[in-house]
């Protein structure tokens, strides 16, 4: 894809001056094209999202070698409100909403220059698609249940306008009905406001329901891309992300190592 | 966290535009118009004792005010209050003394000083939280008794500086209905200074910067412009409060500063509740009836003479412990304790509000 809308080059993240946290990382996200990078626990996924978003700065970090690219335009180590005025705004792991705020004013927060005029149409907009919101226009954010923090986070994003969305673990801590929920909301936001969409997802099965494209990363590294089909019919990712084990179990480690081994070293 | 309590039952709203009405119910235009009669009423019943004392109610009342869109809003502790009113005060009386500046010139002065000092004082909240930013805020009360001070005693005012009261077209404006109604009227309007600001996207900025730094970050406020436009609207209202404290009062001198007045006007938004515009009136009106009640009980002790010199230490130490109780027994204040009252009428006989969609 030439015209990729962010593509991320070789990048390498350093934290505290010491601690290196990924590496080589090569990925790119086209126009209106739902992304997702997936990986355990300490794989390197957030620090890579963190990375795209600016706020690496925060804790310490810094994006210390390759590119990040926006619209052709270099973003590494931009701060953040920067970031979001570009048009990347980001739906975090946790603390998403403002709890002291009511769920009206919580949409009203960020900043834009719409007229009063397009700013309540963009209100009806984002209430046509999440009508739950509507209901709850009142209600202050502290007293939200997750799934729907979540909704008002991804609304709240969205009327920043941004041309890409980065969320996240969606996922996070909410039930099965409310992931398929707001997985199936998000390919609307993609398909009716052509937002793209860059997922950081643990739970494969999720992500790969929308997502035209993966990465999977391991230790700080991608080790596996491809398009959804492909990597649902993978048999790494089947036995270890998607939890079908086909004929013997394989360790997790030796696959890994060779993983590894096939595309550092050979 | 508080919420405007249940609207009345029956009473729905059917566009945008009604949401923003600052009074939305009958109940609510009746109750309101009701409040400002009494207020209204109250200078021609009262003695000129219970007229002073609502005085400085209002004054404290724009200072609490000033102070709770800091604190209780933007969430910067300062503890330079006193300060700010000193500098608003002696802006007023040097000008007043020096010059012989009229009102109209001192009254914009003392928000400009309030502006300029809330700018720079300000500035350190950039990067300081908390006890640390609370600290750097207490070297502006230094600042400005230090100045204060010297100007007293550089001019020979050793004892203050008198304040003429301010006079309109060669008539002279004292008495203390008038000072009622002005001081009202500055009270009434800071408080719709408030309300409307909160409601703005400013306001909104400013509890977004308070409950999540780094989300409002990302959604593209401006931290620290809005850090620093919450210092500089704090302060000049507080300013402001100064330089009707001087005209009021007459009389300017540093000693009436003292960090004990910050204190009080903290204790103000803890006791009247945190992160509420009722809680600073509330609170504002508390701590300063609060000595008057504790003089008016102790007369009520037999042999009250004998604990006449006893009453500064015994206000002190009252103060004090009522501070704890509501530290410790109602965090929320006592706005909180007005919100449990109203949904308990509200929700009378019933205890809670039903699970939500029970009724289907």
């Amino acid at each position: 894809m030439s015209e990729a809308l962010l593509r991320v080059e070789k990048v390498e993240v350093v934290y505290k001056r010491v601690i290196t946290a990924v590496q080589g990382v090569t990925l790119s996200v086209g126009p209106k094209q739902i992304v997702a990078i997936l990986g355990t626990n300490g794989a390197g996924k957030t620090t890579t999202l963190r990375a795209v978003s600016g706020f690496l700065g925060l804790d310490d970090a810094r994006v210390t070698e390759g590119t990040i690219s926006f619209e052709g335009r270099r973003i590494e180590n931009a701060p953040p409100h920067d970031i979001a005025a570009r048009g990347i705004v980001l739906v975090p792991e946790r603390d998403k909403v403002f709890p002291n705020l009511t769920v009206a004013e919580n949409l009203a927060v960020p900043v834009s220059r719409a007229s009063a005029a397009e700013r309540r149409r963009q209100d009806e907009q984002i209430y046509s698609l999440f009508p739950r919101l509507a209901q709850l226009r009142q209600r202050i954010g502290g007293l939200l249940s997750g799934g729907e923090r979540q909704m008002l986070a991804i609304a709240a994003a969205l009327t920043c306008r941004p041309s890409l969305l980065l969320v996240d673990e969606l996922s996070l801590g909410l039930a099965p009905v409310v992931v398929q929920d707001l997985t199936r909301r998000l390919l609307t936001v993609r398909d009716e406001l052509g937002i793209a969409i860059l997922l950081v997802e643990q739970s494969a099965a999720a992500a790969l329901t929308i997502a035209d494209h993966a990465y999977v990363m391991e230790n700080g590294r991608i080790v596996l891309d491809g398009d959804r089909e492909q990597l649902k019919s993978h048999q790494d990712v089947q036995e270890f992300y998607l939890g079908q084990a086909s004929g013997e179990r394989r360790s997790y480690r030796t696959v890994k190592q060779y993983r590894r081994s096939r595309r550092w070293y050979g | 966290m508080f919420r405007p309590p249940p609207r009345a039952s029956g009473y729905f709203r059917t566009g945008y535009g009604q949401d923003l009405a600052l009074v939305q119910t009958k109940a609510e235009r009746i109750s309101l118009v009701v409040f400002l009669l009494i207020l209204a009423g109250f200078p021609f019943i009262a003695s000129p004792f219970a007229l002073d004392l609502a005085c400085q109610v209002f004054l404290a009342s724009v200072g609490a005010l000033s102070l709770m869109l800091l604190t209780g809003y933007a969430g910067q502790i300062s503890l330079g209050h006193a300060g700010l009113i000193a500098a608003g005060a002696f802006t007023t009386g040097i000008l007043a003394r020096e010059i012989h500046a009229p009102f109209w010139v001192t009254l914009p002065a003392s928000a400009v000083t309030g502006i300029v000092l809330g700018f720079v004082f300000g500035l350190p909240s950039l990067r300081l939280r908390g006890l640390y930013l609370a600290v750097s805020t207490l070297a502006l009360h230094f600042v400005v008794i230090y100045l204060g001070g010297e100007y007293e005693t550089k001019r020979g005012f050793s004892t203050g500086i008198i304040v003429e009261p301010p006079n309109l077209a060669g008539v002279s404006l004292s008495g203390g209905r008038f000072w009622y109604f002005v001081l009202l009227a500055a009270a009434a309007v800071s408080l719709l200074i408030c309300i409307n600001l909160l409601r703005s996207r400013s306001g909104r900025a400013f509890r977004a910067v308070h409950a999540r730094e780094t989300v409002a970050e990302a959604l593209g406020i401006s931290i620290a412009g809005y850090k620093l436009l919450a210092f500089v609207i704090s302060s000049s209202m507080t300013s402001v409060a100064g330089c009707l404290f001087a005209y009021y009062r007459g009389f300017v001198s540093v000693e009436a500063f003292d960090l004990f007045l910050t204190i009080q006007y903290v204790a103000m938004i803890i006791i009247g509740g945190m992160g509420s515009l009722l809680g600073a009136l509330l609170g504002a009106a508390f701590v300063t009836l609060f000595p008057y009640a504790i003089e008016a009980l102790l007369h009520l002790l037999p042999n009250v003479e004998k604990l006449a010199g006893d009453i500064f230490a015994v206000n002190y130490a009252s103060f004090g412990v009522v501070m704890i109780l509501f530290l410790i027994f109602e965090p929320l204040g006592l706005v909180g304790i007005w919100h449990r009252l109203q949904n308990y009428f509200l929700l009378w006989p019933f205890k809670y509000r039903p699970l939500a969609g029970a009724r289907k």
